[in-house]
């Protein structure tokens, strides 16, 4: 009976070790998998980031190919470039910055109308200086959970000009299209400059969102 | 009669340039602790206390550039052929070598260090003006300012300087250091090579102007506030400067971090 007793606690004894160790291993396992599930998904953002700024570079450049000089075309071929690869009401929120939160809906409409023409008008006057350069991605890299950072370079076809370090902010977040929210251009981001400004202009005119609507739309009106 | 011929122009030149310089920077930062500071809540940006000094100064500054370096910088990019200016260029990047194998050296980075000078002693058989190396590329320009923030340096004030443009107060001291590592600093006043280091700094200004023409145009002309965006860039290239010494890609930059925090605040 003792021994039965004695029998059974070893049992027990080795049944409860044997259920930790199992637990354990299937705690490593799961750990394993699920770093492993990570690490898959970051490659498939890495590559769905690269496919789409690749895609967006072969598009630049049928339009470069095409290109007449006619500024309403230009805006027009911008504009579908524009809308079909970045991210718009993402590339809103940066930008406001903090005012975001305080502004109504309609300041929100109104600003994103407003920062889509302030952008598209800068990439229209600057279209020309793309003419004559070949981007090539040389690394990606994610950064966070849902942005992939495509690096690469613009290189001047006819070699006078050195190599200008460009990466392509991209979001991927899950269950949507990726698309692209920034540019850094030799360690400058477009958007982080777009916002560092607006901020500026609303802190100037007292808070008032409404000041660098009007302030964004008179220059996009003048620039026309 | 040995100390009545030891008049101004006597003195070397490399001693009455840093005097000159130094007193320049010390009266600048005289200038700009005499005026008032802005107070926090109207600032647009906190690292900006003489903000409104800082706008007036800026818009001396255009004036100068509409006037001035603009009409120069366009007439250089059309008169002068490409060779021409990647002369100039060339040369103005071999007056810096000294700076960067010092600051290189200071910095730890013997490698850049050895590198700049190898350039500077192979590239000074033209002066420069023809770059003589397989890979130009090759070094990494360092500055005082990088070496001054590597020891922790505070950033200082942001300071739009009337000519030379935007600046934070480490920066600033950095330069002056930097202008006296000028090899050219060494020739004595009315000497060729005095009056070449005199010319490299406005030739340095239009070189700069032409090389960025149009960015510098769309920037002034485009921008709804032209000096909120100068300050942004300005950052964000010296952010970049510092990055680039610590020779870390991978690491986060000051921009991840912008990012960073707009995807970890709560979505609305």
């Amino acid at each position: 009976m003792i021994c039965h007793e004695k029998l059974t606690s070893k049992q027990l004894f080795a049944f409860a070790l044997s259920f930790k160790s199992a637990r354990i291993f299937l705690a490593s396992v799961m750990l394993i998998w699920l770093g492993s599930q990570t690490s898959f998904a970051g490659n498939s953002q890495i590559d769905d980031a690269n496919k789409l700024v690749t895609q967006m570079m072969v598009d630049v450049e049928s339009i470069l190919a095409q290109d007449i000089n006619d500024d309403l075309a230009r805006r027009e071929n911008v504009s579908a470039l524009f809308d079909r690869y970045f991210d718009l009401p993402t590339i809103a929120k940066f930008s406001a910055g903090p005012y975001w939160r305080a502004a109504d809906a309609d300041q929100k409409t109104a600003y994103e109308t407003a920062i889509r023409d302030v952008i598209i008008g800068t990439v229209v006057r600057n279209f020309d200086q793309l003419s004559g350069l070949k981007f090539t991605a040389t690394d990606s890299q994610a950064k966070g959970t849902q942005l992939v950072l495509v690096n690469g370079t613009f290189t001047d076809n006819k070699q006078q000009q050195p190599p200008i370090v460009v990466g392509w902010r991209v979001i991927t977040a899950d269950n949507a299209s990726p698309r692209i929210l920034d540019v850094e251009i030799e360690n400058i981001s477009m958007l982080v400059t777009q916002k560092q400004e607006n901020i500026a202009i609303i802190r100037k005119n007292e808070g008032k969102f409404s000041a660098l609507i009007d302030a964004m739309n008179q220059r996009s009106q003048s620039n026309n | 009669m040995a100390h009545k011929e030891m008049t101004m122009s006597s003195i070397p030149i490399v001693r009455r340039w840093p005097l000159w310089r130094g007193g320049f920077a010390v009266l600048l930062f005289g200038m700009l602790a005499a005026c008032s500071s802005t107070p926090e809540a109207n600032r647009s940006d906190l690292r900006d206390p003489y903000e409104n000094t800082n706008r007036k100064i800026f818009a001396f500054n255009m004036g100068v550039d509409s006037y001035v370096l603009k009409p120069v910088a366009d007439g250089y990019r059309s008169n002068v052929p490409d060779a021409g200016r990647r002369a100039i260029d060339n040369h103005l990047d071999w007056a810096g070598l000294p700076s960067t194998a010092l600051n290189s050296t200071i910095q730890g980075d013997l490698e850049n260090a050895a590198l700049a000078t190898i350039h500077f002693a192979i590239n000074g058989l033209t002066l420069g003006f023809d770059d003589l190396t397989e890979n130009p590329g090759a070094v990494e320009k360092r500055d005082f300012g990088q070496t001054l923030a590597r020891a922790n340096v505070p950033e200082g004030d942001y300071l739009m300087v009337p000519l030379l443009g935007a600046h934070s107060g480490r920066n600033l001291a950095g330069r002056v250091v930097d202008s006296l590592t000028n090899p050219l600093s060494f020739f004595q006043a009315g000497n060729v090579g005095s009056t070449m280091r005199t010319a490299q700094i406005p030739a340095r200004a239009v070189a700069f102007r032409a090389n960025n023409f149009d960015t510098i145009n769309d920037i002034k002309y485009n921008s709804i506030d032209s000096y909120a965006r100068t300050r942004s860039l300005y950052y964000q290239m010296r952010a970049g400067a510092l990055r680039d010494r610590q020779n870390n890609d991978q690491a986060p930059s000051a921009t991840d971090d912008q990012f960073d925090a707009f995807f970890d605040e709560p979505a609305k």
